[in-house]
Formats: structure tokens, C-alpha cells, sequence
């Protein structure tokens, strides 16, 4: 048995829709899915984190918040790219 | 505090922010938009003409686990801006005055000024169950003279901050050290 080259599609379609969109190609649609959602994800933390170290820099508030919010974001990019969210793993299917 | 320094003299009696009932309330449609991937898979079942859209639910495939990742980052930074709008949004009383400082948006803030000795009237508002049963209200402070008119809305037990108010309103609470 001659060895064969590995054929991955991670992005592919179920079955069901792909036949509902021929000749659409998950993988390309994706990748700009990412670059937008990261692009969104990163201006409006920018500008949120900005606020909380402008105004509320002395609250003990400011830092975990921040923390917080910069850890779940991490599992839940970790979830979307790999299917493994580290400590969110009980939570997610 | 960065918005306004304190005056010799001045502390800061108390801040006061919406009640965190108000706030979770705020959170109800980022909880709603959370559950949506998993509650639709089941609601699809119920209806035959769109039950062929269900396998896109199943969450052992990647395409259906980065969809779910990246739609739930969007949702939980959402909630997160709402959290950092609640925070920032607060009421400040010191022995000389009232400030209010109003995150409506991202740079979009306002803040602003009474001093005690020109308040005239302080009123309190509760109406309804949840706010009765909680100690959610309104606070309508108005200046003499001027048509200033300082309302805080959804605050914490109302009646507690407008007494509070009205200590430090009275002439022999503005000295300095007697508060």
C-alpha cells in the first residue's frame, strides 16, 4: 500500500450544507473571519482597557478586570482555533 | 480621581454606582446571545423546514467549534464593555460637593459639578415592585437659583444617600474636619 499524501480540511462543511453551497470554500471565508473578528476584538480591548487605566486606574477594580477579561478571551481563541479552551473546558461542548 | 481634584479639605464621603441589579439586567441579551448556539440545535428539531440546518450545530466538527469560539469572544467582549460602562459611570459625595461622572460611551464622558451649600432640594424616587423589594431609586437633587438639576437614576438605597446628602448640606457639617 503506497502511502498517501494527508488531505486536511479542518474548515469543511457538514455534508447537509455543503451540498446547499456548491462551490464554496469555508476555508477562505474563515481565514477573513478571523482577521475581522481579531481586528474588532483588539481595537475595542485597546480602547476599553484605555478607559479603565485613564479613569479608574486606582480602583483595585481596573487590573483584574482586565486580567479577566484578557484570560477568557485567551480560552475562548483557544476553543474557536484548537477545541480546547483550558479552564472553560467544563463549559463548552 | 483624575476628573477633578479635591479641594483642601475635601474627601470623598461616598461613591455610588447603579444597582448591580440594573447592571445584570443590562447583561440579560449578552446571556440570551450566549445560550443562542446551544438552544438552537433543540429549537430546530421543532421545525422540519430548517431542521436540516441543525447538523451545523454539532460541535465535534471545527468549523462548528470556531464559530462557536469566535461568536462567544464577540459576545463576552461585549459584555465586558458593559461591565467597563457600569464601572466608570459613578456618583461622588464629598463634604462640599456632588459629582456626577457619566460614561454614556468610549470617549464620550461628561462630568460635572454641585456644590452643597447651593442645593435646596433633595428628592427620592421608588417606584415599583423589583425597585421596592430591592431599594433601587432616583435621586433628583436641585440648586438654588440656577435651573441645575443633578438626577441619579437606579441608585442603591436611595433614602440612605439623600440623608447623607443632607448632613453634609446643613451649615454646621461644611466646616472643614467636622464631617
Amino acid at each position: 500500500m503506497t502511502d498517501q499524501p494527508l488531505q486536511l480540511q479542518p474548515f469543511s462543511l457538514p455534508p447537509a450544507l455543503s451540498s446547499l453551497l456548491p462551490g464554496f470554500s469555508a476555508g477562505a471565508v474563515v481565514v477573513w473571519i478571523l482577521y475581522a473578528v481579531f481586528a474588532f476584538w483588539t481595537v475595542y480591548t485597546l480602547i476599553a482597557i484605555y478607559h479603565w487605566l485613564k479613569y479608574s486606574h486606582t480602583s483595585w477594580v481596573a487590573f483584574p478586570a482586565i486580567g479577566a477579561h484578557l484570560l477568557v478571551s485567551l480560552a475562548l481563541a483557544s476553543y474557536a482555533l484548537s477545541g480546547h479552551a483550558a479552564f472553560l473546558d467544563v463549559y463548552l461542548p | 480621581m483624575k476628573e477633578f481634584e479635591l479641594e483642601p479639605g475635601e474627601h470623598v464621603v461616598k461613591q455610588v454606582r447603579k444597582h448591580w441589579f440594573l447592571f445584570l439586567t443590562g447583561l440579560l441579551p449578552y446571556a440570551i446571545l450566549a445560550t443562542l448556539p446551544f438552544l438552537l440545535p433543540k429549537i430546530l428539531v421543532f421545525a422540519p423546514p430548517l431542521a436540516r440546518f441543525a447538523p451545523f450545530f454539532d460541535y465535534q466538527t471545527p468549523l462548528a467549534r470556531l464559530a462557536l469560539g469566535l461568536w462567544l469572544i464577540l459576545i463576552w467582549t461585549g459584555a465586558w464593555g458593559s461591565f467597563t460602562r457600569y464601572f466608570l459611570n459613578m456618583w461622588v459625595l464629598t463634604n462640599e460637593r456632588i459629582a456626577t461622572i457619566k460614561q454614556r460611551s468610549f470617549f464620550n464622558r461628561e462630568v460635572s459639578s454641585l456644590l452643597l451649600p447651593r442645593v435646596q432640594d433633595v428628592t427620592t424616587n421608588v417606584s415599583g415592585v423589583v425597585p421596592s423589594l430591592l431599594g433601587i431609586g432616583d435621586i433628583k437633587v436641585q440648586s438654588a437659583g440656577a435651573d441645575i438639576e443633578f438626577t441619579m437614576r437606579g441608585i442603591p438605597r436611595p433614602e440612605q444617600m439623600r440623608d447623607l446628602i443632607l448632613k453634609y448640606v446643613s451649615p454646621d457639617d461644611q466646616k472643614p474636619g467636622n464631617a
